[in-house]
């Protein structure tokens, strides 16, 4: 009630101040559908187990896939009768086979049976070399009234015929690892011709959506076996481990949205959808491990979590020896296309998930470091001002950004030469400070005919159609805006040009070329050369379709989005490729900086809006939060899920986006913000100004503090960084992905690893004196400031210190730092390593650092060094792990380890001899972090100035 | 005369490092050594420097660190990991001692002690920094730039060798990454002139602040004069409209009721208020007036009241005035009354100090906020509880002050949303003490010219 009153009058505010959408206070839950709004999901969820009306006939192998018809149950026994009576045509089904444990299931409609048109295959999302992987299926095995084919070592797919099921199984066995329509859920929609009286329509909100080919959703339930939690589904502010959404003790009762939108001040704890959808998850038990399901579908979809006994009285009995989590999956439209991940690991899940949808893209260094946005650095003055600040306090950085208001009247790719006059002599500024410069590229094009873009994309008939076949015009920052439309490949083409150095004017002198030869050589170590990233705020960022023109009239929103009706070429209806619009544009964005740096430079661009594949086009951060406590917390399960679901590279806006943070909620976030994949301050622009320095002394020196931690652990977060590169492994986990045997981690969504040797955990409270911190696994850790040690397997009741939130260090890891904090992660290119080794009970240790040059594509070539650090029998070695072979590029690095810390060890050595010089270096008690005052007895080999790039062993005597 | 020998060090450390082979890391004892050399490296345990300025040992033969001053000991030196920096790097003169004074000097803070051979051995023992000021080996250390032709610079020590030339003699970079020219002297001559020039202006500042402060404090005194007269004049008036108050009453009240009686005896009328209030045993102390003198009596206390609420308003201003903060030498005295407008690009800024702050756009006006107070030691005032901002807060403005000829307001600004600010250059901030402060520094900068500079 209270909320309702709030919004009310909120809305009038809106409609008073005809000021930014955006400063709208709260989330306004009426103006988004629920599922009992949304037709295809109300009936879908309507539906009784076991209702499944299909059955698998002619089942074949075919070009070594299985292939089968699922014929309608009342007419399977002929199936070659006029289709036209019934509601059902038959469907095809065939079933694929993939390396490393893959099966993918696709249904969809006969084009022999001439449906009105061809449902909608998401294109573009599955590697171009997945398909080389597939299995060539010899043999069927019939078994009852069932098909088994070979998935894995260890692994078969089975088809069962009647009643309808798919699933996998341990080989011989009966343990069952994911199926599919166990509750006979399945349901597939078949496009119609309209005939005349029908009313096809669907009204939200005074919006008509005229749905010219009837209802075309899809539904199924799909169970994961052995389970205890489920988790993934990104993008929701929720828990880690995905609660129940039906059944029994779920009061409201409200699936798991996917359906990208822009959602202002979204709330914590809540299945809405926000501004990217994956529809993959992910099972894990203690059990049997780990498996996943992905469903290949950029419709709006919406899935149940089916909490324990939703289906007492179905009638249904799956093998009951088994732990089991039920799920129901609705889309839209499109067809089925699903892969079944086998596991049986967490990694080996992501890693599988990841070969289909490609592997997290390689940042560049800078991006890993700290960034500084506000909404809006509001001109160059400001730009100088700010910078110069971060060095005055001593302060790293690395990327400064300008938001909309940098463009002239919202057209992006422009400037607004009032405020920015100069953005050249700007950037070449941040420039030689080794820093960079992102600027925002927002997908909304200003119609208006004196803008390039706009005029050539008009001319091109780029756009996409409303329903009667004109350009779709919605309201948005600039105004009446057109949209790209950017599933077609030659459109994406054409934007990505739109970045060359020619065509965004301002944003590239080049650099080099503007420069004083005498200074050349300065420059060229320090200038990376910088990039325009862009930003997308993809899709939807406060548009509206504008069809009555009033803007502000909240109600005439259709949720801030494209009607479902609007036209993409080729007839595709933008309902079938909503979710996945912004990955398009993610990737054009990130093709067009590719291009833009002659294929040279790795390419940078942060979405909000993402799907399944957006990993490999860059980095996704989680929207529009606001600065209270409870985002402060919630961030953290939204970061992991994205990390399961190959998006690595994500964090969440520190500070809150919304409202003013106070001094000690700014300051946590920066702590844990540290630990981010993506580290990034942002701020609207109705806030206070909250630049680190501005909240006195005290609080300047813990921010200063927790943005030297990032720069001090750099080398694990690239090296890191480059694991997801190649195996999908996100930077930041859960910790059940590093201890998968250990229950107490499963729902654990407060503290997460970061790879695998440091564990973290926010401070999500005010003024907090303890914290319960619990440290899984049977060895021991090591507090990151103090060295202090504590057990694992055990919660530890911790006292809270202002300076820092609760960071461990396994024992039995190695972790590579730099301790010389500079003005941005450029100037520390050549700086010495330390390594932290921490024994664990056996006095071992191991680590690994991967250095590159930080930013081209030459690593692809083998041009980096790759170590692993080993720590056994008092002796230290270091050991290549980079391919030797023949032609690779190389790249070489002249840096030295020049300190060695060794936790876990017991005092009294002096020396260590390292070999092959033959050399005696010191060893003494040192302090585990250099500016800290406390803790200063640890082992320290002093100056062993080994070769970071070199083979070597140093041995304590 | 020490820091000449250090750079000519520093030259040729780097000069001989850079000139030899530097693809090893670790190089066998006797890298980098022309065939003709080998003897002399290899003759004996203690090698002389070729400059004959010292002995090292031949542990300390290619061990990364110059010994020598001419780089004897450093043939294979690889430029990265060995620059080091001569002993006395990047400290201030007047810490020399400090550093010379033993073997074993101590870390500022107390905290530890390190022998001579670990300063500046780019590794990090002071948690302070003492120990490395002349490399970013340690977090919390800081650099010394002599800058000789310039001022001095105390940086970071993260700065050093970082491929930026921060110090503008370049002592801050020395790894051979990056040469930084010696722009002390060009850079010291526009720092000088900026700062001459601005001396100037302060000089003339103070004049004319001095004018003011004088003007304002007769003023100040004119005012007081004004004020106790005004309240003298005040006091008689109000003497005066009382007393002729009371006249005009009893004129009223005589002929009233005399015209009463009248009345009452001839054709009588309604009585009046004041009539039947009156007793009459009063009407025979009155003295009866004749119409002439009522009405010049009118006439006299209509002035006399009028000439008193106007004497009355002035006092009130005057009193207003009065206590507002007009500084320690009154010299914002004439801001009272004023306004300051600037034209920025869309909108006229107007500032009126003691009075509000607002911005014009056409025929809308904003206000910015009401006058508040001076902050900062009266270098800053502020304007508070303007007018609300939607979903923001109130608008504020805080105007920096900062020593000019004229008052001037410039550079208005709102860096965050509805927190404006802007700069108003005036006299009243040309104070002496500060003018003396530059003077002194501009001293020190030309003392600190080298020595026969042949630009000079």
């Amino acid at each position: 009630m209270k909320t309702q009153m709030r919004n009310l009058s909120l809305l009038l505010l809106l409609l008073l101040g005809c000021s930014h959408l955006s400063s709208v206070v709260s989330w306004k839950k009426d103006e988004f559908r629920n599922c009992n709004q949304t037709p295809f999901c109300k009936r879908a969820r309507n539906r009784k187990p076991g209702t499944c009306a299909f059955v698998a006939h002619n089942v074949t192998l075919l070009d070594g896939e299985l292939t089968a018809k699922l014929l309608p149950k009342e007419n399977h026994e002929n199936p070659d009768q006029d289709h036209d009576q019934g509601q059902s045509k038959p469907l095809i089904l065939s079933l694929l086979v993939y390396q490393d444990g893959i099966l993918r299931l696709k249904i969809d409609e006969d084009p022999k049976l001439d449906p009105p048109k061809k449902r909608f295959e998401v294109p573009d999302v599955i590697l171009p070399e997945f398909p080389q992987k597939k299995l060539w299926l010899q043999k069927l095995s019939k078994e009852d009234d069932s098909s088994v084919v070979y998935l894995s070592d260890g692994y078969e797919a089975v088809l069962r015929h009647e009643p309808l099921e798919v699933y996998v199984r341990e080989k011989g066995g009966k343990r069952r690892v994911i199926s599919l329509n166990s509750h006979g859920l399945f349901d597939f929609e078949q496009l119609k011709v309209k005939k005349e009286g029908e009313e096809w329509e669907e009204r939200f909100r005074g919006h008509t959506d005229m749905r010219p080919y009837g209802s075309q959703s899809i539904s199924f339930d799909v169970s994961f076996y052995d389970a205890d939690f489920v988790y993934g589904i990104p993008e929701h502010a929720s828990s880690l481990a995905l609660k129940p959404t039906r059944g029994p003790g779920v009061e409201e009762s409200e699936p798991y949205r996917l359906f990208n939108l822009d959602v202002f001040e979204y709330i914590h704890d809540s299945p809405f959808g926000l501004y990217g959808s994956i529809p993959f998850m992910i099972s894990h038990g203690k059990s049997h491990g780990t498996s996943g399901f992905f469903w290949l579908n950029s419709a709006e979809m919406q899935i149940d979590v089916l909490g324990s006994g939703w289906d007492a009285e179905s009638g249904i009995s799956l093998p009951s020896s088994q732990n089991r989590i039920d799920t129901f999956w609705m889309s839209e439209a499109g067809i089925v296309d699903t892969f079944f991940f086998v596991g049986p690991g967490p990694k080996d899940v992501v890693s599988q998930y990841t070969s289909v949808t490609g592997r997290p893209a390689m940042p560049q260094l800078f991006a890993t470091a700290y960034h500084q946005c506000r909404w809006n650095y509001r001109d160059e003055e400001d730009v100088e001002n700010v910078d110069s600040k971060f060095d005055e306090h001593d302060i790293p950085y690395d990327v400064l950004w300008l938001d909309i208001e940098h463009t002239d009247g919202k057209r992006y790719f422009t400037w607004d030469r009032v405020l920015f006059p100069h953005p050249e002599e700007m950037q070449r500024k941040l420039a030689a400070k080794g820093r960079h410069m992102v600027t925002i590229v927002d997908p909304h094009i200003k119609r208006d005919e004196s803008y390039f873009l706009h005029k050539e994309a008009s001319q091109k008939g780029y756009y996409v159609k409303d329903a009667a076949g004109n350009d779709f015009d919605g309201w948005c920052w600039p105004g009446s805006s057109s949209y790209l439309d950017m599933v077609n490949p030659e459109i994406r083409s054409w934007w990505a040009e739109k970045f060359s150095v020619e065509n965004y004017v301002g944003s590239t002198p080049s650099l080099l070329r503007g420069l004083d030869p005498q200074s050349k050589r300065c420059k060229a170590f320090t200038l990376s050369g910088f990039h325009l990233f862009l930003v997308a705020f993809l899709y939807s960022s406060v548009c509206v379709d504008t069809s009555s023109r009033l803007i502000y009239v909240v109600p005439q929103l259709v949720e801030v989005t494209m009607p479902r009706d609007a036209l993409h070429q080729g007839g595709v209806e933008h309902r079938e490729v909503h979710n996945a619009y912004g990955y398009y544009f993610h990737m054009a964005t990130s093709d067009g900086l590719v291009k833009r740096g002659d294929g040279k430079d790795r390419p940078f661009v942060l979405s909000r809006a993402f799907f399944a594949g957006s990993q490999r086009y860059g980095a996704v951060w989680t929207g529009d939060n606001t600065a209270d406590w409870d985002q402060l917390r919630v961030s953290v399960p939204m970061i992991l899920t994205l990390g399961l679901t190959g998006i690595s590279f994500s964090g969440a806006d520190v500070g809150g986006f919304f409202g003013n943070p106070e001094p000690e909620l700014l300051v946590r976030w920066y702590q844990i913000g540290a630990y981010y994949p993506f580290f990034r301050a942002h701020a609207h622009h109705d806030t206070k100004r909250r630049e680190p320095w501005l909240f006195g002394e005290r609080n300047t020196e813990l921010i200063r503090d927790a943005i030297h931690m990032r720069y001090m652990l750099l080398p694990y977060f690239y090296t890191l960084f480059r694991e997801a590169n190649t195996s999908g492994v996100p930077v930041a986990r859960p910790l059940w992905m590093e201890f998968p045997s250990d229950e107490a981690t499963f729902s654990n969504d407060e503290a997460f690893m970061v790879g695998n040797s440091l564990l973290v955990q926010g401070i999500y409270t005010e003024r907090v004196k303890h914290t319960s911190v619990y440290l899984p696994g049977k060895e021991s850790w090591y507090d990151l400031k103090a060295g202090a040690v504590y057990k694992g397997g055990v919660t530890h009741k911790l006292e809270v210190s202002e300076e820092c939130v609760p960071a461990f260090q396994k024992a039995g890891t190695i972790i590579p730092r730099k301790d010389r904090f500079r003005r941005s992660s450029t100037q520390m290119v050549n700086d010495p390593y330390t390594l932290v080794i921490a024994l664990n009970s056996s006095q071992k240790a191991e680590g690994e650092l991967y250095v590159d040059d930080g930013k081209s594509f030459s690593f692809e070539q083998g041009a980096y060094i790759h170590r692993r650090f080993v720590f056994s029998d008092g002796k230290l070695t270091s050991l290549n792990v980079a391919s030797n072979a023949p032609g690779r590029a190389q790249f070489s690095s002249e840096c030295l380890i020049e300190r060695i810390i060794l936790l876990g060890h017991s005092a009294g050595p002096k020396t260590a001899l390292v070999e092959p010089e033959n050399k005696n270096v010191e060893i003494e008690m040192g302090p585990l972090l250099l500016k800290s005052k406390r803790g200063s007895g640890f082992i320290t080999i002093r100056k062993p100035n080994v070769p970071v790039a070199g083979d070597w062993t140093i041995k304590i005597l | 005369m020490k820091l000449r020998i250090v750079v000519f060090w520093v030259v040729l450390c780097v000069l001989s490092a850079a000139s030899i082979v530097r693809s090893a890391y670790s190089p066998p004892k006797y890298l980098g050594i022309a065939p003709e050399d080998e003897k002399y490296y290899m003759s004996s345990e203690s090698i002389k420097c070729k400059d004959g300025s010292k002995k090292f040992s031949k542990t300390q033969l290619n061990d990364n660190f110059c010994d020598c001053p001419d780089g004897t000991d450093e043939p294979a030196s690889i430029v990265r990991s060995a620059y080091s920096p001569p002993k006395y790097l990047g400290i201030a003169p007047e810490d020399e001692k400090y550093y010379m004074s033993s073997e074993s000097i101590k870390c500022k803070d107390g905290s530890k002690k390190f022998s001579k051979t670990q300063l500046n051995d780019n590794f990090c023992d002071c948690p302070d920094g003492t120990d490395e000021p002349g490399t970013s080996a340690c977090p919390n250390g800081r650099f010394y730039c002599r800058n000789a032709g310039h001022v001095p610079l105390v940086l970071y020590s993260s700065r050093v060798n970082d491929g930026i030339c921060d110090c503008c003699d370049g002592s801050d970079e020395y790894d051979d990454k990056v040469k930084c020219p010696n722009t002390c002297w060009e850079a010291g001559k526009v720092a000088r002139e900026k700062l001459t020039r601005k001396i100037a202006t302060f000089q003339e500042g103070v004049a004319i602040r001095k004018q003011d402060v004088e003007r304002a404090i007769e003023a100040i005194a004119k005012d007081e004069v004004e004020l106790s007269k005004l309240q003298n004049e005040e006091k008689t008036l109000r003497g005066l409209v009382q007393q002729l108050k009371g006249i005009i009453f009893c004129v009223m009240w005589y002929r009233h009721t005399t015209q009463e009686i009248e009345e009452s005896s001839a054709t009588s009328e309604t009585g009046t208020d004041v009539g039947n209030k009156v007793s009459p045993d009063k009407v025979t102390h009155t003295t009866p007036v004749n119409q002439s003198d009522a009405a010049r009596v009118r006439k006299e206390y209509d002035e006399s009241s009028a000439k008193l609420s106007k004497i009355q308003s002035r006092i009130s201003s005057l009193t207003q005035k009065q206590k507002h903060d007009f500084g320690v030498d009154k010299e914002f005295y004439s801001f009272y009354g004023q306004c300051f407008e600037s034209k920025e690009t869309k909108y006229v800024y107007k500032v009126c100090p003691y009075k509000q702050a607002s911005q014009v756009d056409g025929h809308s006006t904003t206000r910015l906020g009401q006058w508040d107070k001076f902050e900062d030691s009266y270098r800053v005032m502020i304007f508070s509880n303007g007018d609300k901002c939607w979903n923001g807060p109130d608008r504020s403005l805080k105007v920096r002050l900062r020593c000019g000829l004229k008052n001037e307001i410039t550079d208005v600004d709102e860096p965050s949303r509805c927190e404006y600010v802007a700069l108003l250059s005036t006299p009243a901030l040309c104070v002496e003490e500060k003018l003396k402060e530059l003077q002194h520094k501009l001293d020190l900068m030309n003392k600190e010219q080298p020595q026969g500079h042949d630009e000079l």
